[in-house]
């Protein structure tokens, strides 16, 4: 089978440059050689970033890169080894309190009130930010209806399905109004309407000059809704970038997927090697990245390897995530 | 970061007002058995090991009289510790409430302090109850089991008899990774104190050292201004006072360090 280029599969954020806020320039959150080591392990081994005012930033990473560790960091969860993070101007060591009066958070585990029923939850958590009980109020409904969960405002949390947890959890963490929104992980386990929802909210907070910062496992969540993305791997940032710019300068523009039997993909590298700029094993695929894809399939058609199943495709934030991170075979 | 950050009143009163919320809705379910507990221990041993006791009972109370003001207390320390120890864990550890509240302006410090208060107002609440159910017991009876207006003093005491006793159980927590440890405290510290702490005989009458080491412990002293309060204090009561007070204070900073710890890493 041999398909054109699959566009749309990873639709890239091309609103970046119309955003109200991602051309402010404004700092936000500024992070200077940000330490952080737990008994005798560094978990952060000296980040440094810069968020603008309404903007949303974005933390790729394996797993335990140092993501969430560098999220409890921004609020005040976890208290940095060593470096600089301001939020606001604000030192988050010594305006704790400040700091986090001006923070959403939404964290990486589940942490609502199982005693209380949802719309509970947002009032309770509104009284921890000392607001006016009757703007608590008004703002737990709004939210409710924002995050859609108005008809089960009166429901038990443990009622409520994984996803459903996840909005409420994004809905507790708006109450305060806050200028920056840390969302670790915020649509894992959601099903793909719930991720579009999310979606839409999370673009329509951007839209009104909140700063997001925002950790996740989907490339095509990143790509969307980030304005900058960095790639963190052994508490370390090894590439930041918009999403575009990143895949212009970490990867050919086209891919490759040839699936074969594994004697075949060993006989493929050398093959392409002239007309290929990088090859990937990844699993029971071979990607071969390339600047023209006809020389590729040319020389693999005329080496008479068999192959079952070739696809071609641009290259995504994906492809930069499973390059930088590791898994090259040839470089 | 050295040092124990103090906590603030106002992120304390958050805490205790979630706590008060939930509190509020079941009340009345879980009141009737903390009311029921001291009442079966002063219904068996007040009338039935009181029976056994010789004409002119225990410095002129009759039995049910003189371990009835104990029981107020021994039932705050009971309310406290539980307060402090399975319910603050499971906040904790298990429905990780605490993580919750402290991404807020609320503060760890602050969690700690609103759970001290917490913990004092629950001991207070159901303290106040017996104290009613054991005014109305005196008054059916020939001999009242409260008898001087000063106990109108008693609930504020077990508000801080409770903050004591939290401040002990909230230790305990701080330091524990499994709810199963908690067997240890109620065992060699909850039960002991309960037993000798002058609640059913009085612990002046051993030999040394005993009533020199129930000095040095906690219940000793709210069974002793319980008592005196019941039935009409004299000023030595005041050291007794003195006592929880100076040993809540000093030793409250401890769990909010501790749990510092546990909360932000
Ligand atoms: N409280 C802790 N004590 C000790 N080590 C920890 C602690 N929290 C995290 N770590 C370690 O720090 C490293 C980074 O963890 P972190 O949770 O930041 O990763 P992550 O990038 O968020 O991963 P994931 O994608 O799985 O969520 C891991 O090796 C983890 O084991
Ligand atoms: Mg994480």
């Amino acid at each position: 089978m041999e398909a054109g280029p699959r566009t749309g599969a990873l639709s890239l954020n091309t609103q970046t440059e119309k955003r109200t806020g991602a051309g402010t320039g404004q700092t936000t959150l500024v992070a200077r050689g940000l330490k952080k080591s737990y008994a005798d392990f560094e978990a952060v081994k000296g980040v440094d970033f810069e968020v603008h005012r309404g903007e949303c930033f974005g933390f790729l990473g394996p797993n335990g890169a140092g993501k969430t560790t560098t999220m409890k960091m921004i609020y005040a969860a976890a208290v940095p080894t060593s470096g600089e993070l301001e939020v606001a101007g604000l030192d988050v060591r010594s305006a704790e309190r400040e700091v986090k009066r001006r923070i959403g958070v939404v964290p990486q585990e589940n942490n609502l009130d199982e005693d209380l029923k949802v719309k509970e939850n947002l009032l309770v958590y509104g009284r921890y930010f000392d607001l006016p009980r009757k703007l608590v109020r008004q703002r737990a409904e709004e939210l409710l209806e924002f995050v859609q969960l108005s008809d089960k405002a009166g429901a038990k949390v443990e009622q409520l399905s994984g996803g459903m947890k996840r909005r409420l959890l994004i809905a507790r963490a708006l109450i305060n109004d806050p200028d920056l929104v840390v969302l670790d992980e915020p649509t894992t386990g959601l099903d793909p309407q719930a991720r579009h929802l999310v979606w839409d909210k999370l673009r329509q907070l951007t839209g009104e000059g909140k700063t997001l910062i925002l950790t996740t496992h989907y490339m095509d969540e990143a790509a969307q809704l980030c304005d900058r993305l960095c790639i963190m791997e052994n508490g370390r940032i090894i590439a930041e970038d918009a999403p575009r710019a990143l895949i212009s300068e970490h990867v050919s523009p086209e891919v490759l997927e040839f699936r074969a039997a594994p004697e075949a993909l060993e006989k493929l590298p050398s093959i392409v090697e002239d007309v290929a700029d990088d090859v990937d094993r990844i699993g029971e695929a071979l990607l071969v990245y390339t600047s023209d894809s006809e020389a590729v399939t040319r020389k693999v058609r005329e080496s008479g390897v068999e192959v079952r199943n070739t696809l071609h495709r641009q290259a995504s934030l994906e492809d930069v995530f499973l390059k930088l991170t590791g898994r090259r075979l040839v470089d | 970061m050295g040092g124990v950050r103090l906590p603030s009143p106002r992120g304390a009163f958050r805490v205790w007002q979630r706590n008060a919320t939930i509190f509020r809705k079941y009340w009345k379910t879980i009141l009737l058995p903390n009311l029921f507990e001291p009442l079966l221990y002063l219904v068996a041993l007040g009338l039935g090991l009181g029976a056994f006791i010789r004409e002119g009972g225990i410095n002129g109370l009759t039995y049910t009289q003189y371990i009835a003001p104990g029981l107020l207390a021994s039932n705050a320390m009971f309310a406290a510790s539980f307060e402090s120890t399975f319910n603050t864990f499971i906040r904790l550890k298990i429905g990780r409430i605490y993580d919750a509240i402290v991404s807020t302006p609320v503060n760890a410090e602050d969690v700690v302090a609103g759970e001290y208060l917490w913990a004092g107002t629950r001991a207070a609440l159901y303290g106040t109850a017996f104290l009613g159910v054991l005014t109305a017991l005196g008054l059916v009876s020939e001999a009242p089991l409260i008898s001087s207006p000063w106990a109108l003093l008693i609930p504020p005491v077990l508000l801080v008899v409770g903050i004591m006793f939290s401040v002990m159980g909230t230790l305990f927590t701080s330091l524990i990774s499994s709810i199963d440890f908690y067997a240890y405290y109620f065992t060699l510290v909850v039960t002991p104190l309960f037993l000798f702490s002058g609640i059913f005989f009085p612990i002046e009458d051993f030999p040394s050292p005993v009533p020199e080491i129930a000095w040095f412990t906690p219940l000793y002293h709210a069974v002793n201004v319980c008592r005196a309060l019941a039935t009409g204090p004299s000023l030595g009561v005041l050291v007794d006072i003195a006592w929880i007070l100076v040993f809540t204070a000093a030793l409250s900073l401890l769990p909010i360090r501790f749990m510092r710890k546990r909360l932000i890493s």
